[in-house]
């Protein structure tokens, strides 16, 4: 069982040649490879936080601007909302003033008239009541 | 130990334990059953390579996948052992060591060499051979020396005097100690393991091996961890150069 013999020289041989052969077809392209993907990931990584830093600024910045406009279309609106406001006040206004006018004119024309009116009839009273007494005072 | 195990080869014929398929190679002798099972997991290891760097991409599918993650395992191993700052040059070493420990120990365990029939001794993992394990061994003590001296020099030695220069034997000893219990642990599990099973199926053909057999894998893969873990605590060790880190059993 313990025979020594010229086996064993060469094993060791053998082994130090797979050594120098894995080295060469394995342990080195393999190495490189997995340090290659990792100096990959690690610029590929620093690429993406840049690109996410960035984006994160641009979503700021939107939703900053995106405020800003909000304000304005609502103070647009608001000032909308006033000038028809002062407009429908003043238009209304006008139409009361109008119809006051109207009103005032028509009342003029109705007492004139009423005037004239019993203007003829005082006339016509006169008239009458000359006649009444005519009839009398033939009869006198 | 040994008339003990040649006893039970006279009752377990099947069990052929210190008998080698020897190959003469020049005027030496060499235990072939070794060498084809090394270079079986040595193809497994290459080809499995191949594949997954031939066409190497950013998003790593099917076999890259795999063997990604098994260098992210082995990096991860020597990274734990060495520290951040000088475990990469020790990647490939100590990853080696895993690799090849562990496809040997488990093609020991899973593929049916049994099937195979050899003139003389039988195929198994290249593990449960003391040669193979010493030579690992061995080797994990040359990368620690090679470690410590090109890191310090000749400044290395001076940790055996430090901090008194009375550790020094123990400190010398250590060296010797530090491969012996390597190969002798990683030898002793693996060829008890096959052994217990062999004995196992012979006795009980079906079924009640197969736990036994889950453990042999589950110890397999810790053997094949706790040598590639010490070996980069070893080189750890060398390169810290504080000597106050114990052996772990």
């Amino acid at each position: 069982m313990f025979d020594f013999d010229a086996t064993l020289p060469l094993m060791a041989v053998q082994f130090l040649l797979l050594m120098v052969v894995l080295n060469a077809i394995f342990f080195k392209p393999l190495t490189k490879a997995i340090d290659e993907r990792g100096e990959y990931i690690r610029s590929n990584e620093v690429e993406a936080k840049e690109r996410l830093a960035k984006s994160e600024a641009l979503a700021q910045q939107y939703e900053r601007e995106l405020a800003e406009s909000r304000k304005q279309y609502q103070a647009v609106i608001a000032a909308a909302q006033d000038d028809a406001q002062k407009i429908s006040a003043q238009k209304i206004a006008e139409a009361q003033q109008e119809a006051q006018a109207q009103r005032e004119q028509a009342q003029k024309e109705i007492d004139e008239q009423k005037q004239a009116a019993m203007h003829t009839l005082e006339q016509q009273v006169e008239a009458l009541s000359r006649q009444i007494l005519d009839k009398l005072l033939i009869g006198v | 130990m040994l008339s003990f195990l040649t006893d039970f080869n006279f009752v377990l014929a099947n069990l052929e334990v210190g008998q080698h398929f020897y190959w003469q190679i020049g005027g030496l002798r060499v235990h072939g059953q070794v060498f084809i099972v090394t270079w079986f997991v040595m193809a497994i290891l290459i080809v499995a390579s191949l594949l997954a760097t031939r066409n190497v991409q950013r998003i790593p599918s099917g076999i890259q996948n795999l063997m990604e993650y098994v260098l992210d395992f082995v990096r991860d191993l020597a990274k734990g052992q060495l520290g951040e700052k000088d475990y990469r040059p020790w990647v490939p070493f100590i990853g080696t060591l895993f690799l090849f420990i562990f496809v040997s120990n488990w093609s020991g365990a899973l593929v049916p060499w049994k099937l195979i029939k050899l003139p003389e001794g039988e195929l198994a993992a290249p593990t449960n051979d003391i040669n193979t394990t010493v030579a690992l061994a061995l080797l994990v003590s040359i990368a620690y020396f090679y470690a410590g001296l090109s890191k310090k020099g000749l400044g290395y030695f001076a940790k055996y005097v430090q901090p008194t220069p009375v550790l020094l034997p123990i400190a010398v000893l250590e060296d010797f100690t530090k491969p012996l219990s390597l190969s002798f642990r990683l030898f002793g599990n693996i060829l008890a393991d096959e052994l217990v099973v062999a004995v196992l199926v012979l006795l009980v053909p079906l079924f009640v091996p197969l736990p036994v057999m889950l453990l042999g894998l589950f110890t397999s893969a810790i053997q094949a961890l706790v040598f590639a873990t010490l070996a980069g605590a070893y080189i750890h060790e060398a390169l810290e150069g504080h000597g106050e880190e114990h052996e772990e059993h």
